[in-house]
């Protein structure tokens, strides 16, 4: 898995995938939807997807002495270090937009510890969409990342919504760090555990239904 | 030993069937794999790896069971469909170097003097490659992992005469030094030059797996007037007309017999008439 892992990386990683992590700086915008950030990270998956399709790197790997299951094992691996670097990137932005003295983000959910929680579940409820549904059918990738934007959206909406809406987001989550940092530490440990856990099932599901795809 | 073989392959597809398809290929052998367009060919090879899931049958490459043995196995053979078309706008240098990663068998003096013998120059990529080019760089792949079995879809489809020549050059002096080639085409004049033996799919079923020569002789080509094929009408097979008249095929017996001038076929003339005849 680990020479798959390097073929995604020299040969399909798009390059909106480099450019997108330096997109973790729009954390610095005052007042914006974070949230947004996390789409352009899903955005490049998506084009290392369809660049695949275009490129027949399905093709191309399983003429590989590789198996079909380690096939998906390194592009999900691929997305996890992608949103990996996409979150560790945004750390230094966010601690500089909570230094920056120009109040909380009156837009949405400001960027402090729990959105990284919050942004974690995200990309665990988009992996699982996303995988599943592209190793379904991978040559329908454009139809696959079109459902994951609608759900990446709506659940962007849930958040946002609460953010302003439910007290308990309002007052105590959507605050500069380090207030309120056991209720913030334990939404980051929820979204990590989730993340984990949607990813691996996403892997899990994905591995069985590319299975018994023919190709 | 045979270094493929294939036991009663069956895959549905709607209203295509692959039935009961079985054939071996032995090692230093060239086999060729013919058939129309949409017989079976392309299904049947990515069936043996597994690319196409069969609904049943066996297929054991080196005597090992494919599903249990993937990795070994995918580590001495080579795949080539339709020549090199993955990562188009990637230099051949960047292609080679992730494919080498895979093979604890590479051999890079040998793909170094693939490449020379080829005249491939590596800062190229493959949309800057004519077809024929492509397949070089695919079979210099292949065969810098020291593949033992080389499977090709469809190789010489694409390509002008001479580097069909060429390439056919190139399989029979890989067969010499012991590769054993299965190669699914429907030109057939490519197999009179170069297969060893032949096997014929004809809507999802063999007809036949047999030495070449044999193959050919199965029959005799006859040209006739249309009296005379009016005639002969039982002893004929596949009839087909031309400008002098009447062609068909018939079996060598009943030419001596009755006495009928008759010439030597190869394999174009006998899939044509037997495709004629819809009874092969």
């Amino acid at each position: 898995m680990k020479n798959l892992l390097i073929k995604d990386f020299r040969l399909a990683m798009h390059p909106t995938v480099f450019l997108f992590w330096l997109l973790s700086a729009m954390l610095l915008i005052p007042n914006y939807p974070y949230y947004v950030v996390l789409f352009y990270s899903s955005l490049s998956l998506f084009f290392v997807c369809l660049g695949g399709r275009e490129n027949r790197d399905i093709e191309f790997s399983l003429m590989l002495p590789v198996r079909k299951r380690d096939a998906v094992r390194a592009r999900i691996c691929f997305a996890v270090i992608s949103q990996a670097v996409q979150l560790i990137v945004a750390v230094p932005f966010a601690a500089l937009r909570q230094a920056m003295s120009v109040g909380g983000n009156q837009v949405g959910m400001d960027a402090n510890i729990a959105f990284f929680g919050f942004a974690l579940l995200l990309f665990g409820i988009f992996n699982l969409q996303f995988f599943t549904s592209y190793y379904r059918a991978p040559e329908k990738v454009g139809r696959t990342f079109a459902a994951s934007s609608v759900i990446l959206f709506a659940v962007i909406a849930v958040f946002e919504t609460l953010t302003h809406t439910l007290p308990f987001f309002r007052l105590r989550l959507d605050t500069p760090d380090p207030a309120f940092l056991p209720e913030k530490l334990a939404v980051l440990a929820i979204g990590l555990a989730a993340y984990v856990l949607l990813t691996f099932i996403a892997c899990r599901i994905s591995e069985k239904r590319f299975e018994s795809l023919d190709i | 030993m045979s270094v493929l073989s294939i036991k009663d392959l069956c895959k549905s597809y709607g209203e295509f069937q692959l039935q009961d398809v079985s054939f071996e290929v032995q090692r230093g052998e060239i086999m060729g794999f013919i058939g129309r367009n949409g017989a079976g060919k392309t299904t049947t090879l990515k069936a043996l790896l597994n690319l196409v899931h069969p609904d049943s049958g066996e297929v054991r490459f080196f005597g090992m069971d494919f599903r249990e043995n993937e990795l070994g196995i995918k580590n001495r053979i080579g795949f080539v469909s339709g020549g090199a078309d993955f990562y188009p706008r990637k230099k051949l240098r960047s292609i080679s170097a992730v494919t080498k990663s895979f093979y604890p068998t590479w051999n890079e003096a040998e793909y170094r003097r693939l490449l020379a013998l080829f005249a491939l120059d590596e800062g190229k990529t493959p949309a800057q490659l004519s077809a024929g080019m492509k397949l070089k760089y695919s079979l210099a792949l292949a065969l810098s992992h020291g593949a033992e079995l080389l499977i090709l879809d469809e190789p010489t489809s694409g390509l002008d005469p001479v580097s069909r020549d060429e390439l056919l050059e190139i399989f029979l002096r890989l067969a010499r030094e012991g590769v054993s080639i299965l190669f699914s085409t429907h030109i057939t004049s490519d197999l009179d030059k170069c297969a060893d033996r032949i096997t014929y799919i004809r809507e999802g079923r063999i007809v036949c797996s047999e030495d070449t020569d044999s193959f050919k002789s199965r029959y005799r080509l006859v040209q006739l007037t249309e009296a005379e094929a009016k005639e002969l009408q039982p002893y004929l097979i596949g009839q087909g007309i031309t400008r002098g008249g009447i062609t068909a095929l018939m079996t060598p017996s009943d030419t001596e017999r009755l006495g009928i001038p008759s010439q030597s076929t190869d394999i174009d003339t006998v899939i044509t008439h037997w495709e004629k005849e819809g009874k092969a």
